[in-house]
């Protein structure tokens, strides 16, 4: 009886792969710790043409000397390397490529390198696979982009490898389990070996090889606003968006993007929003980097709780010192995880409220601007409304839409901006730069960053738009334009027109709010400076050089 | 006079409640000097008298130019307060708030001869002469210099600079022929501003972006360590207030510290250009720059 059984498959490729890989950098180490004086060597010997690699550039914590060494071996070695990086912010990043060790990029962001990127795309020393958000990047590193080595970034590993990341923990977690458990080499830049680590964010078992890397890693502080730099208009603002949308919407848990925008917001919840009796009806719980300019507002009993993408250096010991707010390890030290707050963000959260540079007439807003490509980061993932969500809030039934019976709350996902930003720019306009800066990268779609359909509210100096009330798209666009003030998209907009939206419930002007626009000072900014946060935290808040003006 | 600003052990609780200064505009901190209801502005907005220079260079003018100018009482003593507005141009200095500045000066010595004895404080929030009106700036400058050497032979003229923004360029001359100077922590004193050193002389000289470098130099702490300001006071309006009450309390020196050139010579031997010392280690450096005695005259 004859039958065509299929040869014999070989299920363990990756693992024998993996063997063969350490094996070939045993050499170099000691145990688990390679030396780091032959960093480059190691990485030669580790890595294999074409390999998938997963390096570690975080939002804010940077494996900047894994970087360097990779950017360092010979092309000859190793070539066509497919990297994973989250967040492209180092000159090495990109001088891989240059170098010919890498060839393929999938990445999520690449703020202070955005021009270099555009320009290597243009010149066809990168191919692209996708630029994501960061949880689509992290996810597909579970599905088709599993990586064969990850270099990692710790605070700190002992001899079994159990790593310690302090309070940026960030994304470490997530890269080593994808690829630890499917046979990929784990590999982990340390500042530290030590013998014991304080708390194990890493397991051991999971961590192959650690080298203490010559210098403490690169940690930027990307969420420090200095108080100092906030005006009139920035408080204004912040005024009509607690009245008009954290008030009326009674908006309990959220997450506020980074800039001078929310940081006003955050800075007025002690002296106007207790003015207006909200402590304990708003803003209690955040998904939020530990913002400095939180601090008044934690102190003065408005937060209950805060879960960290990331950390910020500097709020180390005020963290730690408030372990009822935070999340902190048995070690003491914050402990932050960017997927998981991030999922927080898009489930668990009422509303996200961030600053955008251009926004069109239909509410599409992005963060992009001619010539560079600097993709994503993490907005677009608190920006929207995930339609996966099935509990209910006060502040997402207030938005209730959808044909019954299939009807639906709705996050609320709020847009804030000047009308014109500094140099007269324009912040409503009527084609996005990124629609060109997409087309030029030949990239699929627009990257847009947050989409006009997903924009629930607008806020600007001239007052707030509640898109989500509009019935069709022509009503939204005169909502936008009705608080886009003397731009392209909000100049020829009739002034009947807009009392017919502001009897609809469309549009709000500051007296509809009960705002009194000469109140809008910067005596209601809780602290006025960075020393007043360290007023404010009693100490404990410790700036960065680059913060301090004294 | 406090000697820190802000010290171990603060009370954090009243730092926070303090009237910060530096926060007010330069005519409310001008105001907030002089004794209550005394104060009076003179060549106000109304007057509108702009600069014709900055509409035609695209910059929306202000009526005041940037320069408020308030007579009134200081400690039941007449008084001229002199405030720059930081918030307009960046505190620069141009043909008319310059000569505001230098009219003033020399009204107030006028005065004193007349006999009313007035004290002039100058409220130096500024990064020096406006670019848009660069030749004529500095010609004010000069006037400012000239007409502040007349009055301070005969009243005190206070200097107080009390914000980040600090005080440079050629207002930065005049603030070191003050009687006395008053500055606070944040703020900062130096001729040529981190960012001109940086562009001239280059990164390795001066790293405009190392603010520990930046206030380790020019900072209000180490200038009035090393004795180039007289008073370290608090961003708070009771305190400035004080201190510049304090100042005036001081009278006339036999020689103002612009005079002091033997002394002033000795502190710039004792410093080797090559080999400069860490800037906490300048005070005690210059502690034992005596001049010879023979110098002194």
């Amino acid at each position: 009886m004859a039958s065509t059984a299929a040869a014999p498959r070989d299920w363990t490729r990756r693992r024998t792969a993996k063997r063969e890989r350490l094996e070939a950098v045993r050499p170099f180490a000691s145990g688990r710790v390679l030396d780091a004086g032959r960093m480059r060597d190691a990485l030669q010997a580790l890595l294999r043409p074409g390999d998938r690699v997963a390096l570690e550039g975080d939002n804010q914590k940077q494996a900047d000397f894994l970087a360097e060494a990779l950017a360092g071996c010979d092309p000859n070695v190793v070539h066509d390397l497919h990297l994973l990086i989250s967040s492209i912010s180092l000159r090495e990043h990109l001088d891989v490529f240059e170098r010919g060790v890498a060839r393929r990029l999938d990445f999520a962001y690449a703020g202070p390198q955005s021009v270099r990127v555009a320009q290597m795309l243009a010149d066809d020393k990168i191919e692209v696979g996708a630029i994501h958000t960061y949880v689509e990047l992290y996810a597909r590193m579970f599905v088709d982009l599993t990586p064969d080595v990850a270099l990692l970034c710790a605070e700190q590993a002992d001899h079994e490898g159990n790593l310690y990341t302090g309070p940026n923990t960030e994304d470490t977690p997530t890269i080593a389990e994808a690829a630890a458990f499917r046979d990929g080499v784990v590999l982990a830049q340390v500042n530290e070996l030590v013998d014991r680590v304080p708390r194990v964010d890493i397991p051991g078992d999971w961590v192959d090889l650690v080298v203490e890397s010559p210098r403490p890693f690169v940690l930027e502080p990307l969420f420090t606003r200095d108080p100092r730099q906030i005006g009139q208009v920035e408080i204004l603002m912040a005024m009509l968006a607690l009245r008009g949308i954290y008030e009326r919407h009674g908006v309990t848990a959220l997450n506020h993007g980074i800039g001078f925008d929310t940081a006003a917001i955050e800075l007025i919840l002690p002296t106007y929003g207790e003015e207006l009796g909200l402590r304990g009806k708003i803003c209690r719980h955040w998904t939020l980097n530990p913002h400095p300019t939180l601090i008044p507002a934690i102190e003065s009993g408005w937060v209950e709780s805060v879960h960290c993408f990331g950390g910020e250096p500097g709020t180390e010991r005020y963290v730690a010192a408030r372990p009822d707010v935070f999340f902190i390890g048995g070690d003491g030290s914050l402990r932050s995880n960017r997927v998981l707050c991030q999922l927080a963000g898009q489930y668990a959260v009422d509303m996200f409220i961030g600053s955008s540079l251009q926004i069109d007439a239909c509410a599409n807003s992005s963060t992009v601007t001619e010539g560079r490509l600097s993709g994503f980061g993490g907005a677009p993932n608190m920006g929207h409304d995930p339609h996966g969500r099935r509990h209910a809030s006060p502040a997402w039934l207030s938005l209730l839409g959808g044909e019954a019976p299939a009807l639906r709350g709705r996050k609320l996902v709020v847009q804030i901006t000047q009308t014109f930003r500094s140099g007269g720019t324009p912040a409503f306009v009527e084609s996005l730069d990124a629609i060109q800066v997409g087309k030029d990268a030949g990239m699929p779609i627009p990257p847009i960053m947050i989409y006009g359909d997903d924009v629930s509210h607008v806020v600007t100096e001239e007052g707030v738009a509640y898109l989500y009330r509009a019935g069709s798209l022509a009503e939204r666009r005169e909502a936008v334009a009705a608080v886009a003030g003397a731009t392209p998209v909000g100049r020829d907009l009739d002034e009947r027109r807009v009392e017919e939206l502001r009897r609809d419930g469309l549009v709000a002007l500051p007296e509809d709010l009960k705002v009194d626009v000469r109140r809008a000072d910067r005596s209601l900014l809780a602290a006025r400076s960075i020393e007043d946060l360290i007023a404010w935290s009693g100490g404990l808040y410790d700036p960065p050089a680059q913060f301090r003006t004294w | 006079m406090t000697s820190t600003a802000i010290p171990e052990g603060t009370d954090w609780a009243a730092l926070l409640a303090r009237t910060s200064f530096i926060e007010l505009s330069a005519r409310a901190r001008a105001a907030a000097l002089l004794d209550d209801g005394t104060a009076r502005e003179l060549c106000g907005p109304f007057d509108r008298i702009e600069s014709p220079w900055l509409e035609p260079q695209g910059v929306v003018p202000e009526s005041d130019d940037g320069v408020v100018v308030v007579k009134g009482e200081l400690g039941g003593r007449p008084a001229v307060v002199i405030a720059i507005e930081q918030a307009f141009q960046g505190g620069g200095i141009g043909e008319v708030s310059g000569v505001k500045i230098a009219a003033t000066l020399s009204l107030a010595a006028r005065d004193n001869r007349d006999g009313t004895p007035t004290v002039a404080v100058l409220l130096l929030e500024t990064g020096g002469v406006r670019l848009q009106e660069a030749n004529l700036g500095l010609a004010t400058v000069a006037e400012v210099c000239s007409a502040l050497l007349e009055l301070r032979a005969l009243q005190p003229v206070v200097g107080v600079i009390a914000g980040a923004l600090g005080c440079f360029g050629g207002m930065s001359i005049a603030a070191g022929l003050c009687t006395r100077l008053i500055m606070t922590r944040e703020s900062r004193l130096g001729l040529d501003g981190p960012q001109v050193i940086e562009s001239e002389a280059g990164i390795a000289e001066f790293d405009a972006s190392d603010h520990t470098l930046i206030w380790s130099v020019d900072g209000g702490t180490q200038r009035t360590g090393t004795a180039l300001a007289d008073a370290l006071v608090l961003d708070d309006v009771t305190a400035v207030r004080s201190a510049v009450i304090d100042a005036v309390g001081h009278g006339v020196p036999g020689r103002h510290r612009s005079q002091r050139i033997d002394e002033l010579r000795a502190l710039l031997e004792a410093v080797d250009p090559a080999d400069p010392p860490e800037p906490a280690d300048l005070a005690a450096v210059w502690a034992n720059a005596v001049p010879p005695r023979g110098d002194r005259r």
